[in-house]
């Protein structure tokens, strides 16, 4: 696997060499691009930041993997973590930051301790004068949001803000701000140091009916079948999730590029495949994911806050078999209006599962409408 | 307040309903619709700060997508829609989830003063389709009274508390549809490091906050006649009042306004206007005595009790700056209890006073142990207006009459103490004619008066320049208390606008709003033949008769306080 290659601080010599404004070519050049789900060029966050006039900087590396069914931070972490510090100390040296933080998802508590005694000794090696600071989350899911990560190391509510200003022109402590994801800084690095560095590969987070969930390594634009087949399905697949946030797509043979899968209703985001047989009912899973999305919208905007539990409400009543069609359509109408009008990346996209769910498998929910609701007698 | 950093202007074009038009960069949609002259509902937003976009109600398609418009600033050759069917049905349904979750506690069609439902007729929303899922209790304070359930979760509150006051006593708390407006660890508001002014629920737009009421109080004891009841109306009221009896923004209504709370039942209606002179007697010998002392410098007023809790709260190391005195009506209290008893023959305990005060926090003062007060009941803006209305007053038909004596006769530097800057004005032309011996060639200090933050001026007295200040909104005061040390004198009111912005004044109260009657106080006392407080025939008269000197034994006695320490939090 790519990613699990070391680089062993010759990339930091390589972008020492290369100095700010040749790190960021090379990073343009070989299409380096954001890892936590929106794909961003780095190259093109980085320059705005390296051109905002600012004697203070900021760099955080979000670990705020809070996304269900993703779990690819985790496994770097734990397996290639020199690499990615590296990657943080060159994004520092590159971009003229003297302030990391690490920002920690709550739940990985125990990765903390191994964490900090790699910085220790990776900053040492590498005779920087940046210093990585760890902040450990509180379990909100979303604090893995670029603004709301902003907040939380504040000390403020984690809780997202409208943008302008765009965190690279002010962001932490109204300073410029990057913000990266740890895979992000995995490339970085090995983009730099290896001749063979292929920014297309992919690390896809496989789990729910498959006999051996974990992470695969593949290329983007692979056949679905082909990557799934490694974490063995134990059946014939139905659904795929991409992730809680991404919705859903019956499954049948396609690439996995990001337009096929991203289309225009689905999101690719982090490379999260949630994969569902036939025993799991459409229905099941939107109610499952819906309670998350209400237990964990910050409750900032009404859309988001307010939508999201009557969305539940609704699919609950569904379930129960007493939901009318009207309760059906309003359902549909409310999916659709949380997406619209909410604040944020977690409103915007916290009831495409149903929004999806509906178009793929509309008899499953419309089976369940009561018999003797309107329509019916006319 | 809004302090407009000044750069190039960029210009550029963009689409509004289908005409071109041209716009500066760094112009919100919502800021470019109303200087279009277009309406776009908003609730949350509030004038002078930054948006945080909470309530999506004014909501805008820009290029096919939906936006807030009170947070995008569109970039060139965007193409905005402000009146599509998708945006009214997503404006509506916005409300529509926002009311579900406050009906029950009010009736759409009903209630005219609620924004909310105001806002829901903008908008076409006759019910709510959803369920209501969350219930609270209301907590209680001795100031103000918080209902969750009314809660919308706008954050006006919070960004008021936050941003213009800079109190930080609530924020919210909570997660998802559990989200809601707290003070530190749930605890109650008088427990807190609230000051309270107010100001947070004249923000309100839905009234889920609101001042505990001392009318039912008031109504008892003026049915049952059996005490000597007074009334003394703060200066501010005289230009507010008039508001809720439809009457133009800062109309002067004094006339009206002492009949009709004579018709209430009241026996006297007194002038806080005096207390204010008053006020100034002690406080500007108390600074003519420090400058002859040399210090300590800056001496701060004390007549706004937010004010003096903020300090006693966040100063601690600014006891010695304050001044000694109460607060005007506080001062007037005492004195109806003390000299005017004595005068008619009266037993301290056989007076009731009640005070009108555009102010919360006026509650809370009169229950200080401190100073042990003079004041019974205090009410404010708004409950005057329901105690006329109680008692059947058709207001508007009300003939005109006067204050009365002995302690009704005013000067125009007491009536200006209701704006911000005022209590500064009067305590120079007081402090500067005693200080010096001289008459001052005009009694105006423009430079204290406005709007503006923090306001700042110098006056040669005795070939010492006194360096005063003045500041109002508790961020501004902030501001100004970075460099106390600069001033010799400075006024401090909590309230943006001093107390015609006050948290007792009518709904809506707004900025402007202040400002207009911040500009009738002053045209009033323009108008007056006296404009100095120790000119007042009555104020000497109370000196000679019973005082004796400014600032003398028996003046600290029963017109001075002391101050103690509150925990930050």
């Amino acid at each position: 696997m790519q990613i699990l290659k070391k680089t062993k601080m010759n990339a930091l010599k390589v972008a020492r060499n290369l100095g700010p404004l040749g790190v960021v070519e090379i990073l343009r050049k070989k299409k380096v691009t954001g890892r936590g789900g929106a794909g961003f060029p780095v190259a093109k966050k980085w320059k705005f930041a390296m051109d905002t006039d600012s004697d203070v900087k900021y760099l955080i590396c979000n670990a705020d993997e809070g996304e269900p069914g993703t779990f690819k931070d985790k496994f770097i972490m734990l397996k290639n973590p020199k690499t990615m510090i590296e990657g943080i100390i060159i994004a520092a040296e590159t971009i003229g930051v003297k302030n990391v933080y690490f920002y920690l998802r709550g739940e990985y508590l125990n990765l903390r301790e191994g964490l900090e005694k790699e910085i220790k000794s990776m900053l040492k090696k590498s005779e920087s004068d940046a210093s990585i600071e760890i902040v450990m989350g509180a379990g909100a899911y979303i604090c893995g949001e670029e603004t709301a990560i902003i907040k939380s190391i504040e000390g403020y509510r984690g809780q997202p803000y409208c943008k302008p200003p765009f965190p690279p022109k002010a962001g932490l402590w109204e300073k410029p701000t990057v913000v990266n994801n740890v895979e992000t800084f995995v490339h970085i690095a090995q983009s730099l140091y290896f001749d063979d560095y292929n920014t297309n590969l992919r690390l896809f987070s496989i789990s729910g009916c498959v006999k051996k969930p974990g992470i695969y390594e593949a290329l983007s634009g692979e056949s679905l079948t082909k990557v799934i087949s490694k974490a063995k399905p134990t059946n014939k697949p139905k659904a795929i999730y991409f992730g809680c946030f991404g919705g859903c797509k019956p499954y049948k043979e396609m690439k996995l590029t990001a337009k096929n899968i991203c289309g225009d209703d689905c999101v690719h985001g982090a490379a999260t495949l949630i994969i569902t047989d036939d025993k799991t009912s459409a229905v099941d899973m939107a109610y499952i994911i819906s309670k998350f999305f209400t237990y964990e919208s910050c409750g900032k905007c009404t859309p988001c806050r307010e939508g999201n539990i009557q969305v539940l409400l609704l699919l609950k009543k569904l379930r129960a078999g007493e939901a009318t069609k009207e309760d059906y359509e309003l359902l549909k109408e409310l999916s659709l209006h949380v997406q619209e009008t909410s604040l944020c990346g977690l409103g915007q996209t916290s009831t495409k599962h149903i929004t999806t769910g509906i178009k793929y498998f509309e008899s499953e929910f419309t089976d369940l409408i009561k018999e003797d609701g309107t329509g019916k007698e006319e | 307040m809004t302090d407009k950093k000044i750069k190039m202007e960029k210009k550029f074009k963009i689409k509004l309903d289908g005409k071109t038009i041209n716009v500066i960069e760094g112009q919100t949609i919502l800021e470019i619709c109303r200087a279009k002259g277009l309406t776009i509902p908003t609730l949350c937003k509030q004038p002078g700060l930054r948006s945080e976009a909470r309530c999506r109600i004014c909501l805008v398609e820009m290029d096919k997508k939906l936006v807030t418009s009170c947070s995008t600033y569109p970039s060139p050759g965007a193409s905005i829609i402000t009146k599509t069917d998708r945006v009214k049905n997503a404006r509506r349904r916005n409300v529509e989830l926002i009311m579900a979750h406050h009906t029950g506690s009010c009736n759409i069609n009903e209630d005219e003063k609620n924004e909310l439902c105001y806002l829901a007729k903008e908008v076409g929303l006759e019910e709510t389709r959803f369920k209501k899922v969350r219930n609270y209790k209301p907590t209680l304070g001795s100031s103000v009274i918080r209902d969750d359930n009314k809660c919308i979760n706008c954050g006006r509150c919070v960004d008021t508390c936050s941003k213009i006051q800079r109190v930080n006593a609530i924020d919210f708390a909570g997660r998802g549809f559990n989200e809601h407006v707290a003070s530190y660890f749930e605890k109650n508001l008088p427990e807190t490091s609230c000051i309270k002014c107010g100001q947070c629920i004249i923000n309100c737009p839905v009234g889920a906050i609101r001042e505990r009421e001392h009318i039912d109080d008031v109504i008892e004891v003026l049915n049952k006649k059996k005490k000597h009841i007074v009334v003394q109306i703060a200066p501010s009221i005289r230009v507010s009042l008039g508001d809720d009896f439809g009457y133009e923004v800062g109309t002067n209504v004094e006339g009206k306004m002492v009949s009709a709370f004579r018709e209430c039942g009241f026996d006297k209606v007194f002038d806080v206007d005096l207390g204010a002179d008053m006020t100034i007697m002690e406080e500007a010998s108390e600074f003519l005595r420090r400058l002859k002392d040399g210090g300590p410098f800056p001496m701060i007023t004390t007549c706004c009790p937010a004010w003096i809790l903020f300090m006693e709260s966040f100063y601690h190391d600014m006891f010695h700056n304050m001044s000694s005195c109460m607060s005007p009506h506080e001062m007037l209290g005492m004195l109806t209890k003390t000299y005017y008893a004595k005068k008619v023959g009266l037993k301290k305990s056989d007076i009731v006073v009640v005070s009108v005060m555009p102010c919360t926090a006026k509650k809370y003062e009169s229950t200080r142990e401190e100073l042990q007060s003079g004041v019974d009941y205090v009410l404010t803006t708004r409950e005057a207006t329901k105690l006329i209305k109680h008692f059947g007053i058709d207001f508007r038909k009300l003939k005109d009459s006067k204050f009365d004596n002995p302690l009704g006769v005013s000067t125009g530097a007491g009536t200006i103490f209701g704006a911000t800057g005022g209590v500064m004005e009067a305590a120079l032309r007081t402090a500067y004619e005693l200080g010096t011996n001289e008459k001052l060639k005009s009694p105006d200090f423009k430079s204290i008066r406005g709007m503006k933050g923090i306001k700042t001026g110098s006056v040669m007295v005795n070939d010492v320049e006194i360096k005063y200040a003045a500041a109002h909104g508790g961020a501004n005061v902030r501001k100004l208390l970075e460099n106390a040390k600069d001033y010799h004198f400075i006024e401090i009111m909590a309230c943006p606008g001093g107390c015609v912005g006050g948290g007792g004044q009518p709904i809506p109260t707004t900025e402007d709003i202040a400002r207009i009657r911040g500009e009738a106080l002053h045209k009033d006392d323009d108008k007056d033949n006296m404009r100095k407080s120790h000119e007042n025939p009555v104020v000497k008269k109370i000196y000679k008769e019973f005082l004796g000197e400014p600032g003398s034994a028996k003046a600290h006695e029963i017109l001075h306080t002391f101050y103690k320490k509150r925990s930050e939090f």
